[in-house]
């Protein structure tokens, strides 16, 4: 006699005010089962789990999406690609092929960018941190130095002098763009004249020539008019330094900082209705250029959009081990990855989807990592159907910053895919070994 | 009498406690094993019996099973 299906048994406690018009969170299941017509089990076959996933079609979409949004406002629009947010190799490629410059803010990322043949000329190097060393190789190759401090200031008139030659250089410039928290780490202030100061420190010493202004208000805005504020205000200031210094501000830099649709903590709305688009920053921006330019010549707009341009394009698929009821009755599944691969675990709520439909009710569950660690929690309270072993959970937002800040602690570094727009997968970065963990050590 | 002995089972796999007034939602093989536990068997033959029956390894099973008696104590009902 053959032997019946097997189901997992389960019981539930019916809580009536659980069910509403919008549906029950007994019988709700969020599925996908594939990603750009390749099966999530068919990728864990092949390159293992945990693994990333990332898919050239999405990065294509969200860049033209945002660029037409700019250049169907503004003439003259460049996009430089924000290393930090995603600097495997092959995810910068599609990017420098789509057009975009690199933007870079230590010495390993600008060797990173020369090393995909990047020129000089086309690295941004932001950041508070440049290297006497590294900054003198940038201006040597032709980098684009965005100037954060006035030590680095001296160190680029001290470069100058070594090298005979006046350096061009744009100033970083924090502000106050109506927005908590203010970011005020990056760059000379506005409001209290410590960037139109330090210009005229600039001026004084002879040896840089300002081309630029710069400025990064913030990550993950939420509101598109801060944008328009942060223009007005570096407008302002080219407006003043042309004036007073017959400099030529060749280009306005207004970074990066646009949101993703990551669901923010604590954020009861959907991203959806929270995000502002691609549109919405595009005009914030532009229009305050036309209305602030008072030159014959409109700036170049630079952008280091990197978030908004890489998030959704990424996906971690992990695989449940195995699970325990803990004492206040909620299961707790035990899943490949955790903490170690999802920085960004602590702000956003991913989308969690299973790989196909799951027989039964959801019951509360959590999902915990595979670390020794009890704060390796990737989601607190989750509606789940009893799960096998083996079941492919898929996570998404994370292609912003989560394979960039992704831990070496205790579990290898797994590989990450790309599939490209004919649907093929190809691996793009091999899971780390003990050889990779252990390089470097004597 | 034990809460879990109180409870009635109906075709809609719905377990209703009639005491307190806490409804359950069930699946066929919680049932099963509800049934089995009223009638004092222990886990080990509520395992052998589900082996039987479903196309299921024995350690699965203790898993699951561990983990639903486990659960029905979390709701007071054993």
């Amino acid at each position: 006699m053959s032997k019946q299906t097997y189901l997992k048994p389960t019981i539930n406690k019916v809580e009536f005010a659980m069910a509403s018009k919008y549906g029950s969170p007994l019988k709700t299941q969020k599925i996908r089962s594939e990603i750009d017509g390749v099966k999530v089990s068919d990728l864990v076959e092949q390159y293992g789990s945990p693994l990333f996933v990332f898919s050239q079609t999405k990065i294509e979409e969200l860049y033209h999406n945002l660029y037409n949004a700019f250049s169907s406002r503004y003439p003259d629009v460049q996009f430089g690609w924000s290393y930090k947010t995603n600097y495997l190799n092959e995810i910068c490629k599609v990017f420098h092929n789509l057009g975009s410059i690199a933007e870079v803010v230590s010495e390993f990322e600008y060797q990173k960018a020369r090393a995909l043949g990047i020129e000089g000329k086309d690295i941004i190097f932001n950041g508070p941190y440049k290297p006497y060393k590294d900054l003198k190789i940038a201006v040597q190759e032709g980098a684009k130095i965005h100037v954060d401090n006035l030590f680095e200031l001296n160190d680029l008139e001290k470069i100058a002098d070594e090298l005979g030659t006046k350096i061009k250089v744009a100033i970083r410039v924090n502000m106050d763009t109506g927005i908590y928290p203010q970011w005020s780490r990056f760059g000379f202030n506005f409001e209290n004249e410590e960037a139109y100061e330090a210009v005229k420190r600039m001026y004084d010493g002879g040896k840089l020539e300002l081309n630029g202004i710069h400025s990064h208000i913030g990550t993950f805005m939420l509101d598109a008019n801060a944008y328009k504020m942060a223009t007005i205000k570096i407008m302002q200031l080219k407006e003043r330094v042309e004036n007073d210094f017959g400099s030529i501000i060749d280009y306005i830099d207004l970074g990066g900082g646009f949101a993703s649709k990551s669901h923010l903590k604590g954020v009861y709305q959907s991203p959806d209705v929270t995000i502002p688009t691609a549109d919405d920053y595009a005009e914030a921006i532009t229009n305050a250029i036309y209305e602030m330019n008072k030159s014959d010549k409109l700036p170049k707009l630079y952008l280091e959009t990197g978030r908004a341009l890489i998030d959704e394009a990424g996906y971690l698929l992990t695989s449940v081990h195995g699970y325990k009821r803990f004492p206040d009755g909620k299961k707790g599944y035990i899943l490949n990855a955790g903490v170690n691969l999802l920085y960004t675990s602590t702000w956003y709520n991913f989308n969690i989807e299973l790989d196909k439909r799951y027989d039964g009710e959801n019951e509360p569950s959590m999902l915990n990592g595979p670390l020794c660690m009890n704060i390796d929690i990737i989601e607190e309270n989750i509606m789940l159907p009893a799960l096998d072993r083996g079941t492919i959970l898929t996570l998404s937002p994370v292609g912003a910053y989560n394979y960039t800040q992704a831990m070496q602690f205790i579990r290898y570094r797994p590989a990450a895919v790309l599939i490209d727009k004919e649907g093929k997968s190809r691996v793009i970065k091999e899971i780390d070994d003990l050889d990779t963990v252990n390089y470097k050590e004597v | 009498m034990r809460p879990i002995d109180q409870l009635v089972l109906d075709e809609n796999n719905v377990a209703f406690n009639p005491v307190v007034g806490n409804s359950y939602q069930v699946n066929d093989i919680a049932k099963e094993i509800l049934i089995a536990i009223r009638h004092h068997k222990s886990k080990e033959d509520i395992i052998n019996e589900l082996t039987e029956k479903y196309d299921v390894s024995k350690e699965e099973l203790f898993i699951d099973v561990s983990d639903f008696i486990s659960k029905v104590k979390i709701y007071g009902l054993l």
